[in-house]
Order: C-alpha cells, then sequence, then structure tokens
C-alpha cells in the first residue's frame, strides 16, 4: 500500500471532529494508565494512535467506547460532551469498537452475528432473510466478501474480524475503534483490511486504528498520535512523517546510556541458532532465516518493536514451539526434538516475558516459585524426597542475595511488588548457573530501581561468564546490556550492530524500516 | 498492583471461610427446625447422638471410612485443578472388581485381603483415568468426563450383579456371600468397623507425604497454580493428570473394594452408591479446601451429618433430608467463597491491567 493519500483528511472547514477526548486521565490504584491526553479524530479520517505494549493506547480507546470511566477530562462526540457509562451508551452515540479478542457467538451464523441486539423483524419474530440482505449489503458497501448464512466458527480469524467491522456497521457506528486489529491476521488479511479501513474514511466513517506498527500506520492512514507512559509524545500527519519519527516518538530517547564494560568473550558459542523458519500461526509471528550466535561472557540483545518474531525464536530456544527448519545447538549438541525439561537440564535457563502467566504462580509462595527447577535435584530433594525445609531455606538465602522485598518466604507471591516477583524469576533463574541464559523484558513492569538492579545482576552473571540472550523492547536497555544488537523485523534479521554503533537514530531506523537494511550475514 | 492483590485478597480466608461455611450451615439447620416447631438444640442433640453414641458409632466410623476414601478420590485430582465428580462409577467399578476375585480366587486371607483391595483400586483407577486423556488430548473437561463416564460403570456392575454374579435363588440383585477369607478383620466388639479404616487411613498418611514432602505432590501444586508456570518449568502436565486422576479412582476403588469386603460381604446393587458417600467425599474435600491433612476432620463432620440424620428423623421427627441441606449450604457458601475471590482476582487485574 502506498498510494498514500496526500491530506485528503483536512476536515471541512468549521464541522466538528467525529470525536474528541480531552484531557482524559485513568489511573488503576497507584498506576497512571492515561495522563491527560488530548485525541481529536477528524471526521472520514483514519487516525493511528500508537505506542509500545503499556503506553496507555488500549486504555484510553477503552475511555472513548465507554468500558472505562475516566478520572478527569471529558469524551465529545460530533462537537457536544457525551457521558459514557457503558457501551451501549458509546453505542447509541455511534461509536464502534472491534476488539483483539473477536466477542462473537461461534455456533451462529455471521447474519445472527452482525445483528445481534439490533434484530430486524416484526413483533418479535426474527427475519432471517432481511438480516442476511442486510449483510449482503454492509458487505457489499465496503468491497467485502463475507457469506452472511457460513458459522462463525467455521471461518477463518480474518473474515470472523470483518463479522466484527459489520456488526458495527449495522449499528450505525460512525466511529470506528480497531483495537490492534492485525495481530491475529496473516500478511494478505492485514493488506485487505487496510483497504476496507481505506474504504470506510472515504465513505465518511471515522476510524482509530490503534496499533503498535510502523508499517500499518504508513500505509493506512492519515493522522498519528504517539503514546508513551500514558501521555502524548508526537501528533503527526501521516504523509508528511516518517517511520523514523514514529518509532523515535514511540520508544522516546531513552535515559544517559550506561556504561557497559566488555568482559573477555571466549570464543566458544554457547547457543548457535541456525537459519531458523517459523510459519506464522494465530497468535504467533513467522520467522525467517534467523540466525544467532551467543559466546559465554556475552550478552547478545534482539531489537525490534514486538511481534516481529523475537518471541517465537525464544521458544524455539526453549523447546516450546516446534520449527519448520533450522537448527538449535547448546555447545555444539543439537537440540531437535528434546522437550523444555531437557533443554533446562541441558543448561537454558529462562526469564520470560510474561511472567504472571508463565514465569511464576502468584497463589503459591516465594519459596514455593523459587523451587521449580530445583526441586528433583540436592540440595531441596533426595531420594524421592523434598525437603520443605530446604526449600524455604535456600529461598531465604536467595531472598537476602538479591535482596527480594517481601513479608517472608511463605508469603505468596502476588502479595509482592512487580519489580520484586521478577527478582524472584530471575533469582530462580540466576541460580541455575546455565550456561546460557534467555531474557525477555527484563525490566517491564518493574520500577526504576528494582530495574538498575536488574541490570547489575544480569551484568554480573556475564562477567562470570555467562552467556544472555536478551530480547527487550527499550532500546535504553538494550545499550545498557548487550554487547551486539540484533534488530527483528517482521520475522527477521535485519541489523547486527556492535553495540557502540546501536544508538537510537541507528536502532530506531532498522526497527521501522522493511527491506533498507541488509541481511548481515550473521553475528560471529 | 500485586500489593493491591495482596491486600484485596481477604486476610486469612484459608481457615475463615470453611469455619463460616459450617456456622452458617448450622444456623441455616436450626432455622430450619424452629420453623418446623423443633427445639434445634434437641435436633442436633439427637443427630450427633445418631452418629456418636455407642450403639451407632460402629456404623459410623465404618461410614467415616467411605467418606474418607471418597474425599481422598476427590482431593487428589483437586490439588491440580482437575475436578472428579465420578466416585460413584469408580466406587461401584472397585467394589465389583474385589468382589469378583475374592468369589474366584481360592486363596487364604493374608493372599486374598490385600489382593481384593489392590483389584479395587484398580478398578477405580482404571476408570478414572480414562478422563486423563480425554482432557489432555481431546479438551474434554475432566469434571464432564467423569461424570459422564460414572452413570454407566455404576449401570455395569448393576447388570453384572444381576445376570452374571447373581447369587441363584436370590431375589435382591446381589453376589454370593464373599468366602471368608475375603472378610476385613473387625475390631473386637464391632461388626461394621474393621481394617479397612486402618487401610484408608494409611492412604491418607501417603496422601499427606507425598503432597508435602515429595516432588511429584510439589509439581502437582505447581500445575494446579498456573498450567503455564508448570510448563515453562518442564512439568509434563498430561502425566500428572493421569497420576492424579488414577490415584483419586484408586482411592475410590478402595472404598468400594472395603464396603464389599465388610459386612454383609456382598456386592448389592445400589448398597455403595445410595448412602451418598461421593457426595459428601466431596463436600469434606472442599471444605478441606485442597489440604489433605484436613481431611480427617473435615469427613469426619460429615459423617456426623449423613449418619445422624437418620438418628435426627427418628428420635425428634426432622426428616433426614435435612443432613443433605446443611451439606448442601456448606457446599453454597465455599461456593460463593470461589465467586468472592474471582470477583477480587479481577479487580486486581483491572488495576494491573493497563495493556497498551
Amino acid at each position: 500500500m502506498t498510494d498514500r493519500l496526500p491530506d485528503v483528511a483536512d476536515p471541512a472547514a468549521g464541522a466538528p471532529p467525529a470525536a474528541e477526548l480531552r484531557g482524559i486521565t485513568k489511573r488503576f490504584g497507584p498506576v497512571v494508565a492515561v495522563d491527560g491526553v488530548d485525541l481529536v479524530l477528524e471526521r472520514g479520517t483514519v487516525h493511528a494512535v500508537v505506542g509500545e505494549n503499556g503506553a496507555g493506547k488500549s486504555t484510553l480507546m477503552s475511555v472513548l467506547y465507554g468500558l472505562h470511566r475516566p478520572d478527569a477530562g471529558t469524551v465529545l462526540r460530533a462537537g457536544r460532551e457525551v457521558r459514557l457509562r457503558s457501551p451501549l451508551d458509546a453505542i447509541a452515540a455511534g461509536l464502534g469498537m472491534v476488539h483483539q479478542h473477536f466477542r462473537l457467538f461461534g455456533s451462529l451464523s455471521v447474519a445472527e452475528n452482525v445483528v445481534y441486539r439490533a434484530e430486524p423483524g416484526r413483533r418479535g419474530i426474527f427475519d432471517r432473510r432481511a438480516a442476511e440482505q442486510r449483510v449482503a449489503e454492509l458487505s457489499d458497501r465496503i468491497g467485502l466478501d463475507v457469506d452472511p448464512t457460513a458459522r462463525v466458527d467455521t471461518l477463518p480469524l480474518g473474515v470472523r474480524q470483518r463479522v466484527e467491522i459489520l456488526k458495527a456497521l449495522h449499528r450505525e457506528a460512525e466511529v470506528l475503534i480497531l483495537d490492534e486489529p492485525t495481530a491475529v491476521l496473516t500478511p494478505g488479511e492485514v493488506d485487505s483490511l487496510i483497504a476496507v479501513v481505506r474504504t470506510l474514511a472515504a465513505q465518511g466513517t471515522t476510524v482509530a486504528l490503534v496499533t503498535h506498527k510502523v508499517q500499518e500506520v504508513l500505509a493506512a492512514t492519515d493522522r498519528v498520535t504517539v503514546l508513551r507512559d500514558g501521555a502524548v509524545t508526537a501528533r503527526l500527519t501521516t504523509a508528511r512523517t516518517t517511520a523514523g519519527e514514529i518509532v523515535e516518538a514511540m520508544i522516546g530517547r531513552g535515559l544517559q546510556p550506561a556504561v557497559n564494560p566488555r568482559g573477555t568473550v571466549s570464543s566458544d558459542p554457547v547457543l548457535e541458532v541456525r537459519d531458523l523458519r517459523m510459519a506464522a500461526a494465530p497468535g504467533a509471528a513467522r520467522v525467517r532465516d534467523v540466525s544467532i550466535t551467543v559466546r559465554a561472557g556475552q550478552v547478545i540483545g534482539v531489537a525490534g518493536v514486538s511481534g516481529n518474531g523475537q518471541r517465537e525464536v525464544v521458544e524455539a530456544v526453549l523447546g516450546l514451539r516446534p520449527v519448520q527448519s533450522g537448527s538449535v545447538r547448546l555447545h555444539g549438541r543439537d537440540l531437535a526434538g528434546l522437550g523444555v525439561r531437557e533443554r533446562r537440564a541441558l543448561g537454558i535457563a529462562y526469564v520470560p516475558e510474561d511472567r504472571p502467566g508463565m514465569g511464576s504462580a502468584a497463589t503459591l509462595s516465594v519459596a514455593d516459585n523459587l523451587a521449580l527447577g530445583h526441586h528433583r535435584s540436592p540440595p531441596l530433594a533426595g531420594r524421592g524426597r523434598l525437603s520443605p525445609r530446604a526449600v524455604r531455606s535456600q529461598a531465604t538465602e536467595l531472598v537476602r542475595r538479591l535482596g527480594v522485598r517481601t513479608a517472608g518466604v511463605s508469603a505468596p507471591l502476588g502479595s509482592l511488588s512487580g519489580g520484586n516477583a521478577q527478582k524472584v524469576v530471575l533469582a530462580r533463574e540466576l541460580h541455575h548457573e546455565a550456561p546460557l541464559l534467555v531474557v525477555e523484558q527484563p525490566t517491564q513492569g518493574v520500577d526504576v530501581g528494582a530495574g538498575e538492579e536488574i541490570h547489575r545482576l544480569l551484568l554480573d552473571h556475564r562477567a562470570r561468564g555467562g552467556a544472555v540472550l536478551l530480547v527487550s523492547y527499550e532500546i535504553s536497555e538494550l545499550r545498557a546490556l548487550a554487547d551486539r544488537v540484533l534488530v527483528m523485523l517482521d520475522g527477521a534479521v535485519t541489523a547486527d550492530l556492535d553495540a557502540a554503533d546501536a544508538t537510537e537514530e541507528v536502532l530506531g531506523a532498522a526497527m521501522a524500516s522493511a527491506r533498507s537494511a541488509p541481511r548481515p550475514e550473521e553475528g560471529a | 498492583m500485586s500489593d493491591l492483590a495482596g491486600r484485596l485478597r481477604p486476610a486469612a480466608t484459608s481457615a475463615l471461610v470453611p469455619l463460616g461455611a459450617v456456622v452458617v450451615a448450622i444456623l441455616v439447620g436450626a432455622g430450619v427446625m424452629a420453623a418446623a416447631g423443633v427445639d434445634p438444640l434437641r435436633g442436633y442433640d439427637a443427630m450427633v447422638r445418631g452418629a456418636l453414641s455407642v450403639s451407632n458409632i460402629d456404623f459410623a466410623v465404618a461410614s467415616f471410612t467411605a467418606i474418607l476414601a471418597m474425599s481422598l478420590a476427590f482431593a487428589l485430582p483437586a490439588r491440580m485443578g482437575e475436578y472428579n465428580l465420578g466416585g460413584d462409577g469408580q466406587l461401584a467399578l472397585g467394589g465389583i472388581a474385589a468382589a469378583v476375585i475374592a468369589l474366584h480366587l481360592p486363596a487364604p486371607a493374608a493372599l486374598l485381603l490385600p489382593v481384593c483391595l489392590l483389584a479395587g483400586a484398580l478398578g477405580g483407577a482404571a476408570l478414572a483415568s480414562v478422563a486423563a486423556p480425554l482432557s489432555t488430548r481431546a479438551a474434554v473437561p475432566v469434571i464432564i468426563s467423569t461424570l459422564l463416564l460414572s452413570a454407566p460403570a455404576v449401570a455395569l456392575t448393576s447388570y453384572l450383579v444381576r445376570f452374571p454374579l447373581a447369587e441363584s435363588g436370590s431375589s435382591v440383585p446381589q453376589t454370593p456371600r464373599l468366602p471368608d477369607a475375603a472378610h476385613l478383620p473387625s475390631f473386637p466388639g464391632t461388626s461394621y468397623t474393621n481394617a479397612g479404616l486402618v487401610v484408608v487411613l494409611l492412604v491418607l498418611l501417603l496422601a499427606v507425604h507425598v503432597d508435602a514432602r515429595t516432588p511429584v505432590g510439589y509439581e502437582i501444586r505447581v500445575a494446579g497454580a498456573n498450567r503455564g508456570f508448570a510448563a515453562y518449568g518442564g512439568l509434563s502436565v498430561p502425566r500428572l493428570t493421569l497420576g492424579t486422576l488414577a490415584a483419586g479412582g484408586a482411592a475410590a476403588g478402595l472404598a468400594g473394594a472395603i464396603i464389599v469386603m465388610s459386612q454383609p460381604f456382598r456386592f448389592i446393587d445400589d448398597a455403595l452408591t445410595a448412602p451418598g458417600y461421593t457426595f459428601a467425599g466431596i463436600a469434606a474435600a472442599l471444605l478441606a479446601g485442597g489440604r489433605p491433612a484436613l481431611l480427617p476432620v473435615t469427613a469426619a463432620l460429615f459423617t456426623i451429618l449423613t449418619v445422624g440424620s437418620a438418628g435426627m428423623e427418628r428420635d425428634v421427627d426432622v426428616p433426614r433430608q435435612l443432613g443433605q441441606v446443611l451439606q448442601a449450604v456448606v457446599i453454597l457458601v465455599l461456593a460463593l467463597r470461589v465467586l468472592a475471590s474471582r470477583w477480587t482476582a479481577r479487580r486486581a487485574a483491572d488495576a494491573a491491567g493497563r495493556k497498551g
């Protein structure tokens, strides 16, 4: 999609914007998710709301759709203030939203889903034919090909998304919010979604497109509002901006680059990933010919906007996701066919990005959380027994050594702050003394002080000769920790830089540009 | 944000809520009795006597044995978040397996007793195990498959005692009386209470030990707390599911074998499932909140409710169904607890949920 529309988006002079948010602030407990944000959606435009995970995009859109009530600020629709107590108010005000996770009845037909809560019919009798006609008419209007009689659970995700869009249009939505609509789509489906979005805008519908993918912003939108940490960092006109400018506003110019002293890097590769290929799957990005080498005493950073295949590479290394082709070797041994348990036993420790869902169990005690993976070997276990006392004393020692603040090792992990919970995960994985440590987003949801301590722990680990594969979306973190930085875009490594060369400008450009960077001949 | 979750989680629910559930149930029962014109104190006195008086305690302890085993049948898989509602089928299959061995294996008591108990345990385990691959391979929830598999298993035993195994010349659908070698030895002066109690208590001790002091018990608790965390740690969730379900089914099958090998030493159609041991065992396990060490206490409570309500009916003319009402109230209160904690969890998740 290169046919970007040149400024057709200029609104008719004097007409009020289709929707407007003024000074919206939304707090969740102590966390300020959105802080005094203004957003103007001009009629008939496609407006990108972009930002990294946690920047406040979804929260802001939930306010616009009546899902969250703001702590401060007002919502205007066509120039008039509206009070949205629930999505029903929002729908009545002509707003529609397509959520990341679709809200459809799988066992009902497309037509039945589209007209749900606004069914055509007379005297309580549902007029199926009218519903199907209406769907055909709507899908014709925006150039979509959807069979109104198909059962929704037989349809691919891309088509289900169209059903959601039709549903909003059937209810006469004039402002349509699409929340990360491409997260579940294949590349072909993305292109046709973008075409639909452009058609809608041309017909006068206003679209708010929530995304963190810069390519989509450039291809589909007229205006861009960039959020970071709950505040607006840039308001741009798509036709007059660049990918680099958007990425810069998204990730920000971080803190001062931290000093990153080099350790001695041995020549033995610990991890060798060769020509890894993985197919795209629902909720998983594809991976194209990725090769990565991590040596002892080295931190290799993987940069990129999230969703460009970093997670999938990590899961392939850990044995959590099957690969199409390519190899993963640890100390020269091919790991093909080995499961998570075997790979961990061979010496891979892992701090996953999804701490509550994967890296820990909130309801178990700190001590139990620290025991996983150590629970079948001395000193915790021996001759078929697991000693609760040994579990607690090891936990006490680790908690002390890493300075975890907790009411005690018997307290449930869920009672700890994010930073302390992350230190528990890190403590458990470092305690393996595994030659390879895979770390994703180690300081996500962690306050600044704990974040610095976590960085120090990782650098200490490297100084002891550990090999670290670090996935991060934060450039400042990569610069602080990594010896080399690889950039991933759309499943491929698009740049391989020495940490000294990995300035924010260079990384930002590599993270955004699709085909400009040459594919490197792999990180030696 | 997780601080908030910690604060919202009601303090010390672990002990307060189950106790509260029992208190609420007793108050509801008192209200029902008062409404029916019976002095609640007299009613409860009759209930406790009905279970614990000298003439009744023998039968009550035998019921306690069955209820305790059935509480294990539910509690063991529940430790990893799987709910075994197929206790009736596992109980009946265990009972019939023990009866078949006892009737067809001419062996001395020293051999026959353990073999029959083992056969019962295997029968129950075999049925419960079917639910594991259904869950891990075909995504059929254990709570549903165990329940649905139960009825045909009970029907199968019903058929067996009516036809192939029926006692000839009897109008009651039952097997012949088991040979003496298959009779569990009673304690002195009792006729119902027998070595089965010792066997079940040993199984309970084993379960408490495995739960608290072995790597497998730890893995089960991890899988129960967070499947994603378990998979991340390399634990085999399918194998743990199979293991806990087989263990739970074995406990139920053992209960069936013990019942068949006690007075009147036969498998009588309906006699295993009619007293409601399965449901009482589930209630006891829920009240114990999954902690195996508490099961004897809660099983004793539900034994009193189950057995004592018959005495209450006899003495003060309150229908014995009140015992079941009280069980149901306890479960309802516990279920409300689950709802409440889900609600607070959602509040906490909202508070934490500031995804982009």
